[in-house]
């Protein structure tokens, strides 16, 4: 990734401004129906040249599902959203390549397509090969005879879809010299696109190289391997020319993989001290069209969390992925955390209402005070000594008076497993590193020259860390998960002690000058797994107006990020991740009518922020040391964890409506007046 | 259809079919690849520039359209290698992650401020309303564009 001197002078490469010589760009022909059979497709590239599926690769993706649910590179015998490719053309510039669109000539025959989870469950399967549109289903925590509580609280809720949107789209170039194919790609994962990539079109690894260009954003769209990857790599193989494929602003809308789209049934047995003493609940995703993506597996994974910092004894949960006409659903920031905690914070607000309790007092007797693992599987460490001081930090009881704040708890289990991977190499008074996790605006380069710095004793000037490139490293992961301070920062210092050992063993002693001296290079795969809790809590003020218009005017965050590496990046996480969390609520969807056509056209309609919907910011750090080497932990994902929850109550306290789902819509908030 | 403007102080004739935006142009014949296209319907602003001293969003505009016209983009800021201070204040504070609406910010403050217009924070935040971040949540944006104009004052009473 360009530095940020670089890049204010316009000077990035981003995978668009890469120009090789004789390329020919691609445009991709796309389904205007949301289920269709195709009868024929003439013209282009298409299926007839190219029967080859995807999926299982990428942030929260894995292959053990039925293959009749993979996506199609091109569709085959059917389509099955708007939007899904199914033809691509080829010229020598972008203009040329979309006035060839007109030459594909396809043949549909429509289909009653199924746009609800509710209508998915009772329809016939979208594909052959499969007994009904649920993916995946199991129940997560063992049975329980219901205690006689005498609080019972039954919910459902709803997150609707949000489109990714990364400022820059998804992009590629395929380059291939006969023998090997290179390719430049926006990406949070070299790793996962080149096994992708030898997967989908059976290449060997050594044939196959990844680049990463400066990648202009991510928030998890830009982890999975695409069709239209694989048809890009396709062509330049065919051709023998550089091909190259941007991603419209269009295109994203309709057939990148949109995060969210999950809905909670949520029941909460407690008791009239505020205790809850079991959780029943099902959480169910709106998966899309086929599976193998983030959204097949993200039930289970929201499940497992949402008992949240809470020391709740007794839960089960039914978790499964429901097919629908609309794209697959993949991984956005948090990718399965901020639901599980809009679903769990929502009951205990309801909770303190229905006992006649502070929001803050019955999160409080939840809490714990040592460890626990819950019945759903989630191990956390004592929450009450960090909710008891986040409390006071955050001002919540001054704030709560006037009826305008919400507060949320929340923990944050960054994605540690399986590990990752860091070279570094030493030559000519130089230090080179890669990561295995791939920066795209995290600033990785900050906390890889403190941490070099420190352990080496070398000044950050002399540190390098390189772009992502499969041919540098043996093996990685990627960004995501809020990982990567946290692993990649753990594999960069086991890769520094290592390249120490060395200097110690050729020098008898280690010193700075005698490593810069010298030549040396050293790649960790530094592995690790189980959880690790960053905890957090947020307050949110609210202001609504008489048309129903809401304006945040507050937002506090009390965060333990382990150790800030570089906090003013830590805090600048913090912001960007809260406004995210502040769309998600008030202005972020992306929707489909009951035909399963898109009617989200563009970024406004998307609802993105805008400089003016900002609120003010107050944030406080704490910093508990991890048990890894660095101390660090996770913090990227952790606003839009937290932000959520908190602002939609103090909505609920201020229009006094009863919120189940987001976004929350002006006419919903004066309907009563 | 030939055309002529100056791009970055340097006059430019070309052949341009008629269709082509100002961005394309920009960016794939004149190769500066630093004007951004984030969107397809003019709501990102990540193409941002100045033609005849005012900011324009490039997609939203014919190249022939500039015939004529004194282009800026963000590649002619810099001067003699040295940032401009709205460059220089972005890399202080924060003002961008992943780079990608950077040089449509900065085009857009760059004109923010060469208005001579004492805007309150309220006013910088409506003005920066036509250029869209996802990484930031604008509020290192907005301090970059304060501090630019506190190096632009003491550069000015130097």
């Amino acid at each position: 990734m360009s530095a940020p001197e670089s890049l204010v002078k316009g000077a990035g490469k981003y995978v668009d401004d890469i120009t090789l010589p004789r390329t020919l760009h691609m445009a991709v022909a796309r389904s205007p129906h949301a289920r269709a059979n195709v009868l024929s497709v003439k013209g282009g590239m298409n299926a007839g040249d190219l029967q080859a599926l995807v999926g299982g690769f990428g942030e929260g993706a894995r292959g053990d599902v039925n293959r009749a649910v993979l996506h199609p590179v091109f569709a085959t015998d059917a389509v099955n959203y708007v939007g899904q490719p199914v033809a691509a053309v080829f010229a020598a510039d972008r203009y040329a390549a979309e006035d060839k669109l007109d030459e594909i000539d396809v043949e549909y025959e429509p289909l009653k397509p199924v746009t609800t989870i509710a209508e998915a469950l009772s329809a016939s399967p979208l594909h052959a090969g499969t007994r009904s549109n649920v993916i995946q289903q199991s129940w997560i925590g063992a049975d329980f005879d219901d205690p006689s509580s005498p609080v019972v609280l039954e919910e459902a809720f709803t997150i609707d879809r949000i489109t990714n949107n990364p400022l820059e789209p998804r992009g590629i170039i395929a380059d291939y010299d006969g023998a090997r194919l290179t390719v430049y790609i926006s990406t949070q994962a070299v790793f996962s696109i080149k096994r992708g990539l030898c997967n989908t079109l059976k290449l060997e690894s050594s044939n196959v190289r990844v680049v990463q260009a400066d990648t202009g954003g991510a928030f998890g769209v830009k982890s999975a391997l695409y069709p239209e990857y694989v048809m890009a790599a396709y062509a330049a193989m065919t051709y023998r020319r550089p091909v190259k494929w941007i991603e419209s602003r269009s295109e994203h809308l309709a057939a990148s993989q949109p995060g969210r789209g999950v809905e909670g049934k949520m029941k909460l047995l407690a008791r009239t001290d505020g205790t809850v003493e079991a959780l029943r609940a099902e959480v169910t995703t709106d998966a899309g069209a086929f599976g193998g993506t983030a959204g097949t597996f993200s039930p289970f994974f929201i499940a497992m969390q949402l008992t949240g910092p809470y020391g709740i004894e007794r839960a089960r949960v039914r978790a499964a992925s429901v097919m629908t006409n609309k794209p697959p659903q993949g991984p956005y920031r948090g990718a399965g955390r901020p639901e599980a905690a809009f679903f769990m914070e929502r009951m205990m607000d309801e909770l303190a209402d229905a006992v006649g309790m502070g929001a803050d007092e019955v999160r409080l007797i939840n809490t714990t005070t040592q460890r626990f693992t819950s019945p759903l599987g989630l191990e956390i460490e004592a929450s009450r000594p960090f909710f008891t001081r986040a409390v006071a930090e955050l001002k919540y009881r001054e704030k709560s008076q006037s009826d305008t704040a919400g507060l949320s708890f929340f923990v944050l289990t960054p994605a540690v497993t399986p590990g990752e991977s860091a070279r570094i190499r030493v030559q000519n008074g130089a230090i080179d590193v890669w990561l295995g996790s791939n920066q795209h605006g995290q600033a990785h380069t900050a906390f890889v020259k403190r941490l070099l710095s420190e352990e080496l004793g070398v000044a950050p000037d002399a540190i390098t860390l390189n772009t992502g490139d499969s041919d540098t490293l043996k093996h990685g992961v990627g960004t995501w998960g809020s990982r990567s301070a946290i692993v990649g920062g753990a594999a960069v210092v086991a890769a520094a002690r290592n390249v120490k050992a060395q200097v110690e063993r050729m020098r008898g002693a280690y010193t700075a000058e005698a490593l810069l001296d010298g030549s040396y290079d050293a790649e960790v795969f530094d592995k690790h797994s189980g959880q690790v809790n960053s905890f957090g809590a947020n307050v949110a003020t609210v202001r609504v107006d008489k048309f129903g218009m809401v304006t945040v005017t507050e937002c506090a965050a009390h965060y333990d990020v382990g150790r800030a590496l570089t906090p003013g990046v830590v805090e600048a996480q913090i912001v960007g991740g809260s406004v995210q969390g502040i769309g998600q609520v008030l202005y972020e969807e992306v929707v489909h009518d009951a035909e399963g056509r898109l009617l989200t056209k563009d970024l406004f309609d998307a609802g993105l922020p805008i400089a003016e919907n900002i609120p003010e910011f107050s944030i406080s750090i704490v910093e508990q040391p991890s048990s890894y080497p660095h101390r660090a932990k996770g913090v990227g994902e952790a606003p839009t964890i937290g932000v959520p929850p908190a602002v939609v109550r103090a909505i609920e306290n201020v229009s006094g409506v009863r919120i189940r789902h987001t976004p929350v819509s002006p006419e919903e908030l004066i309907a009563d007046s | 259809m030939r055309t002529k403007f100056r791009v970055n102080g340097v006059d430019v004739e070309l052949d341009v079919e008629p269709r082509r935006l100002l961005v394309s142009v920009l960016r794939e014949e004149l190769g500066l690849t630093g004007t951004h296209i984030g969107c397809d319907t003019t709501n990102c602003g990540a193409c941002t520039v100045l033609v005849d001293g005012i900011a324009i969003k490039s997609c939203a505009m014919l190249a022939v359209q500039a015939a004529g016209s004194e282009i800026l983009t963000i590649e002619g800021l810099a001067k003699e290698g040295a940032l401009h201070p709205v460059q220089k204040a972005f890399v202080e504070k924060h003002g961008l992650q992943c780079g990608f609406c950077t040089p449509g910010m900065i085009m857009t403050s760059y004109w923010l401020l060469s208005q001579n217009t004492d805007w309150d924070e309220e006013e910088i935040k409506k003005q920066l309303s036509g250029n869209l971040c996802r990484c930031t949540g604008y509020r290192n944006i907005i301090e970059s564009l304060k501090r630019a104009k506190e190096l632009m004052t003491e550069g000015a009473t130097r």
